[in-house]
């Protein structure tokens, strides 16, 4: 039996928490990097940061709550597409998801 | 530098874990581009459809373990640092289901050792973390380990085989039942103290182990075995009556608690 017959029959429901959840899962892995010595996740809070200095170099914690020094612009750049690709993704999936629906 | 994982399957009379082995391997060899070395035993073997591990070896298995009344073989995983033929290896259990190359990031985000530390379930958000006991840890899981060849790592398998030979002592001190032995337990233990009795962060795998868990089963939207999209379905009680859920998901990596599911998933492609 196909999966779509089968749901028809089971006269299941779509869930929009259980979908919102899953993608939340696959994503947020996503932003996680390893990159000059540390690991880093690509959010608003650390774009925003890196973003918000003008020095080449800066101490940041990173997600073991380690300082470690970064060249600034290299991993605001990194983060940077890190986080464009994956939102973008994410974005699309969800636009499928609540298509498929 | 050599890299690739290593499944231990050993049939028991309910399941066929070695044909598991070959799903798994399968899988592994597509998406994460890696030889795979197993862990079994000669009976086992019997059950090969013809696929071609990068290795076979084979082991005494230890019989010791039983759960619902047949024996149930996990003991042996300790082995896996002196078993691998690897430098950098991924110890995955048969019934984890790769779907995409994530767990290639697990040798990027950690030096020796990594395995996870926090779970989410499809379908069942709520659901708290496992723990030992109520005053004990929150449970690591054995489901996926990422370790390198080196000394640390070699240290933190030998304290599993000490935990392991030890069980019944250690669940006396944190209170679970030892009547069925549970990697996942003894690993919890085994990395604490290894670590000096401390938690390392990096050790961890830094995103969630995905499980498919009660009255919620795995079908597969088409019958390519390579194919990475499915459908979750789930029972959700309440009160007493049985409201269906779904959602689909797709290039994600997944752990499968019920067997039969798993077995189903694989005859399905």
């Amino acid at each position: 039996m196909d999966t779509k017959t089968l749901l028809a029959d089971a006269k299941a429901r779509f869930s929009h928490n259980s979908a919102k959840q899953y993608l939340k899962e696959k994503y947020d892995s996503k932003l996680t990097i390893a990159e000059q010595g540390g690991l880093w996740k690509a959010d608003r809070e650390t774009i925003t940061l890196l973003g918000s200095f003008d020095s080449d170099k800066l101490v940041v914690m990173d997600t073991f709550n380690n300082p470690v020094e970064v060249d600034r612009k290299d991993l605001l750049s990194k983060l940077k597409a890190v986080y464009e690709e994956t939102m973008s993704a994410w974005l699309k999936e969800w636009a499928e998801l609540e298509g498929k629906r | 530098m050599t890299r690739g994982a290593i499944l231990f399957a050993f049939n028991s009379p309910k399941f066929d874990y070695y044909s598991m082995a070959e799903y798994a391997a399968k899988r592994i060899n597509h998406f994460l581009d890696m030889p795979v070395t197993l862990v079994t035993d000669e009976q086992s073997t019997l059950s090969s459809t013809g696929y071609k591990f990068d290795k076979v070896i084979k082991v005494e298995p230890n019989l010791d373990n039983k759960r619902d009344g047949v024996p149930w073989i996990n003991k042996g995983r300790c082995q896996a640092y002196a078993l691998s033929p690897y430098d950098e290896t991924l110890l995955l259990d048969v019934d984890y289901v790769v779907n995409s190359n994530r767990l290639l990031k697990t040798f990027e985000t950690s030096v020796d050792f990594a395995c996870h530390d926090n779970t989410a379930y499809f379908m069942q958000p709520k659901l708290s973390q496992e723990v030992l006991s109520t005053y004990s840890f929150k449970t690591l899981w054995a489901t996926v380990i990422a370790f390198r060849k080196t000394e640390r790592a070699k240290q933190i398998f030998e304290c599993l085989e000490m935990v392991q030979n030890n069980y019944a002592h250690y669940s006396n001190i944190h209170s679970f039942i030892s009547a069925v032995y549970r990697n996942d337990y003894a690993l919890t233990l085994a990395l604490r103290i290894a670590n000096g009795h401390t938690y390392l962060p990096g050790d961890i795998i830094p995103w969630n182990l995905l499980h498919v868990g009660k009255n919620t089963t795995v079908y597969k939207d088409n019958s390519n075995m390579l194919d990475t999209e499915y459908t979750i379905l789930f029972d959700n009680w309440q009160k007493g009556k049985i409201r269906k859920e779904y959602i689909k998901v797709k290039d994600i990596d997944f752990h499968i608690m019920n067997k039969e599911n798993f077995v189903e998933l694989m005859k399905n492609g």
